[in-house]
């Protein structure tokens, strides 16, 4: 990926996040995607990141001129998909 | 070039950071060093509320309410916002023989002027609609004494504040080690990966790790790691109208309480003890545990589904709503479950402010305003030896 990210583009959509809200927290500080969603709640929302993540990780090695791998990923947690609590009491889903 | 500052803090969390911000504003030149990003430790790993409720009678709650006050003047004071909401807490109580128990904590703590009252199942049933309706009532603490922060934007608006007093915050920073005087133990400088720093005062706040960083300097500070559980549902309607939480908690938080749940085995063997709360995001926090697992926090299916089976039994429509994550974090247990705060006689200018298990973003401003007092040779708000390091040798 390299196409030029315009600053009002939302790059997680489940809690509407922008580039330019992404470009900021950078700039206060964070290093890495946990550290991007920690002050804007990219990869917070349903998703928990499926969609953004890459380009949180793409803005964050365009910004801070590191490697991919630097930029690190959000933290691997289960359900690795949605599941009501209802089922997780069950058993049923693990 | 060799920095220098009245006072090194280690570790920039909920406790770390409230010290730093309160040395920097008192006039002290502050650095804080954590060995990762601010807030990347417990601060954001736990829930959001801080009671009067889940403490001990005595200094416990009374720090508590201190610190629950302090809250809602540096949410007025603070540019940077960290979600302060004043939200008033349920200890719902499954049987009779819990809320016995639990009128008698509320007339111990009624006893020492603290506004807490108890409610039956009717109006329990009003106050928190979705329920269940089988309940014997709840403990019930007001908003003065039950409020909910965001336990990471916390350390981001001390961070935030405390630069405008010209503190200076060392992110990704490795200590590798602490240099005393030969003759006189006193605290010189720190060797860092951003080079020496020169100091006269370390603020050792580093909660579960607070013992590695103690043993740079020969201290064995006796915290343990004791790790909790969440789980985050997907953005949903209000389920609940206040924290919650149920009376089993003390269970699980302190030994010197006697009495058994009927629950499941797994239910049992999990510590298991259910509390609810939702987010301004619209999501609910479900819980939780406590758990003695070293360092590892991976979240474990059997407490996800503990904890799940736990809370449909007080809420029910949960059954139909979505977990979405899990995640895990330790809280720095101490046997006498007491924080420690306090200077250290071996070592002049040596400070600790870490140990306070799960409530370490509740006593978060009140400790910072404490060690301040400490460090200044001021008198504290109210007697604090207590939490003297001292009690262990």
């Amino acid at each position: 990926m390299s196409t030029e990210l315009s600053d009002d583009m939302i790059v997680c959509r489940c809690e509407e996040v922008t580039v330019r809200e992404i470009k900021e927290a950078i700039h206060e500080g964070a290093r890495d995607i946990v550290g991007v969603k920690r002050r804007t709640r990219a990869g917070m929302g349903l998703c928990q990141g499926r969609t953004c993540e890459k380009l949180v990780q793409q803005i964050l090695v365009q910004e801070l001129g590191i490697h991919p791998k630097e930029a690190g990923t959000s933290s691997a947690r289960p359900p690795v998909r949605p599941v009501t609590f209802g089922e997780l009491a069950k058993g049923e889903v693990l | 070039m060799c920095k220098e500052y009245d006072v090194v803090v280690i570790g920039a969390v909920a406790i770390g950071t409230s010290v730093a911000y309160h040395l920097a504003k008192a006039g002290y030149s502050t650095a804080i060093l954590e060995r990762g990003d601010v807030a990347s430790g417990s601060s954001s790993h736990c829930d959001a509320v801080a009671l009067i409720c889940d403490k001990l009678p005595g200094i416990d709650t009374k720090m508590g309410q201190a610190s629950i006050d302090y809250f809602a003047e540096i949410a007025d004071e603070f540019e940077y916002d960290f979600e302060y909401v004043p939200k008033g807490c349920l200890y719902v109580c499954e049987t009779q023989t819990e809320f016995d128990a639990a009128s008698d904590y509320c007339a111990k703590q009624n006893a020492d002027g603290y506004a807490l009252r108890m409610v039956g199942r009717e109006e329990l049933c009003e106050m928190e609609p979705h329920i269940a309706k089988d309940l014997a009532g709840a403990l019930y603490t007001p908003e003065s004494g039950a409020i909910a922060v965001s336990p990471y934007k916390l350390c981001f608006a001390f961070i935030h504040e405390g630069r405008k007093y010209g503190l200076e915050c060392y992110t990704y920073c490795d200590i590798t080690k602490i240099n005393l005087d030969a003759k006189t133990n006193q605290v010189e400088s720190i060797e860092t990966n951003y080079g020496t720093i020169k100091t006269k005062r370390i603020v050792n706040c580093a909660g579960a790790w607070a013992p590695f960083v103690g043993k740079l300097t020969g201290l064995t500070i006796p915290i343990e790691p004791r790790k909790g559980t969440n789980l985050v549902s997907e953005q949903t309607e209000r389920l609940c109208n206040h924290k919650i939480l149920e009376y089993g908690y003390m269970l699980s938080k302190f030994d010197s309480i006697n009495f058994k749940r009927k629950v499941s085995p797994l239910v049992e063997e999990q510590n298991i003890a259910f509390n609810l709360e939702y987010t301004p995001s619209n999501n609910l926090l479900v819980g939780g545990n406590r758990l003695f697992r070293d360092y590892d926090i991976r979240s474990e299916i059997e407490t996800l589904k503990a904890i799940s089976e736990r809370a449909l039994r007080f809420f029910p429509e949960l059954a139909d709503i979505k977990c979405i994550r899990a995640y895990s974090g330790v809280r720095p247990f101490v046997i006498d479950h007491l924080p420690i705060v306090s200077d250290v006689d071996s070592i002049p200018g040596y400070y600790i402010a870490a140990g306070h298990e799960g409530d370490g973003i509740c006593f978060s401003p009140v400790t910072g305003r404490f060690m301040e007092q400490i460090i200044s040779g001021k008198p504290t708000d109210f007697d604090i030896s207590k939490l003297d390091f001292a009690r262990f040798s």
